[in-house]
C-alpha cells in the first residue's frame, strides 16, 4: 500500500459561466525513487505567541544523499476561539503565509539543509495546530548522557 | 465574493500501525484576482510566477504535470517546496516574496492556480 494525497479545490461562483472543479492524487514516496515512505510523525501542539518555533526536523536530523524530495509536511490551524488568531508560516526565515483558524496548507518540503527549517509562530493569542510530517529518514537525536 | 472550498485527503495504511485516513476541508473568501487552472512551461532558469506587489493575502495551489522532471519552488533565496511528477502543494501566501519557479532540467508543465482573499 502507499500514502497517498488528493486535493479538491472547487466553487460554484468563482468563475462567470461555470464552476471551478480542481482534482489531483499524488502517492507520496522517497526521496527519488517510488518505494513507499515508511516514517511520519502527527501531533495536535498548542502555541503560544511570542516565539517563532520550528515544526519538523532539522535536514542534518534525517538520512539519506538526497532527502529533498522525501519530505512532507501538512499543517491545520484548529483555533475556533478568535478569527484574528493565526500561525505565520515560513521557511528559512521568510515568512510565506498565515494559516487562519480553520485554514490548512500541504507542501513537499524541500529539507535541502538546516537553513531550510519549517518556521511557525502563533498570532493575536494561544493557537492549536495539528500537523502530519512524512519522511523518508528521521533520526534521533543523540542521547545526552 | 465567491466562496473556495479546498478539501485534501491523506490516506496511509503503512506508513504506521495506526492507519491514516483524513480529510480536511476549508471555506475562503475570494474577493480579488483570481488565476483558474492554467498551465505554464518551465525550464532551468527561474520564472516568477507570482510577483509579490501584484497580490495580498492569497492562496496558491501548484501541481507538476509532468511523469518524471522534479520542478523547484522558492520564495526569493532558498529552495523550499520541491514537487515530484504528478505532486501538488496548496498554501497561503502573504504576498512576502515572489514566488519562483523552475525544472531541474527539460521544460515541463507547471499548473498552477491563484485565489486572492
Amino acid at each position: 500500500m502507499a500514502t497517498t494525497a488528493t486535493i479538491s479545490i472547487s466553487s460554484p461562483d468563482l468563475l462567470p459561466g461555470g464552476s471551478l472543479s480542481i482534482n489531483a492524487s499524488a502517492t507520496l514516496t522517497k526521496a527519488g525513487v517510488t518505494a513507499d515512505l515508511d516514517q511520519k510523525e502527527s501531533g495536535v501542539i498548542k502555541l503560544a505567541t511570542g516565539t517563532e518555533f520550528r515544526l519538523g526536523p532539522l535536514a542534518t536530523e534525517m538520512s539519506g544523499d538526497v532527502h529533498d524530495i522525501g519530505s512532507y509536511i501538512y499543517i491545520c490551524n484548529n483555533t475556533t476561539e478568535d478569527a484574528t488568531r493565526y500561525i505565520d508560516w515560513g521557511i528559512n526565515e521568510t515568512m510565506i503565509g498565515r494559516l487562519y483558524a480553520g485554514d490548512w496548507m500541504f507542501i513537499p518540503w524541500n529539507a535541502s539543509d538546516d537553513a531550510a527549517e519549517i518556521e511557525i509562530e502563533a498570532q493575536g493569542g494561544t493557537n492549536i495546530i495539528e500537523y502530519c510530517f512524512f519522511n523518508s529518514d528521521f533520526i534521533l537525536p543523540t542521547a545526552a548522557s | 465574493m465567491a466562496t473556495l472550498t479546498p478539501t485534501l485527503t491523506l490516506v496511509s495504511t503503512d506508513a504506521s500501525s495506526d492507519e491514516i485516513n483524513f480529510s480536511v476541508t476549508d471555506s475562503l473568501n475570494v474577493t480579488k484576482n483570481v488565476i483558474s487552472p492554467s498551465k505554464v512551461a518551465l525550464s532551468t532558469g527561474d520564472l516568477t510566477l507570482f510577483a509579490a506587489a501584484s497580490y495580498t493575502k492569497s492562496y496558491v495551489y501548484l501541481r507538476n504535470t509532468d511523469d518524471t522532471i522534479v520542478m523547484d519552488i522558492d520564495f526569493g533565496t532558498q529552495l523550499s517546496i520541491q514537487l515530484a511528477a504528478g505532486e501538488f502543494a496548496f498554501f497561503p501566501w502573504e504576498s512576502s516574496g515572489n514566488i519562483l519557479a523552475k525544472s531541474a532540467s527539460g521544460t515541463p508543465y507547471l499548473e498552477y492556480a491563484i485565489f486572492e482573499a
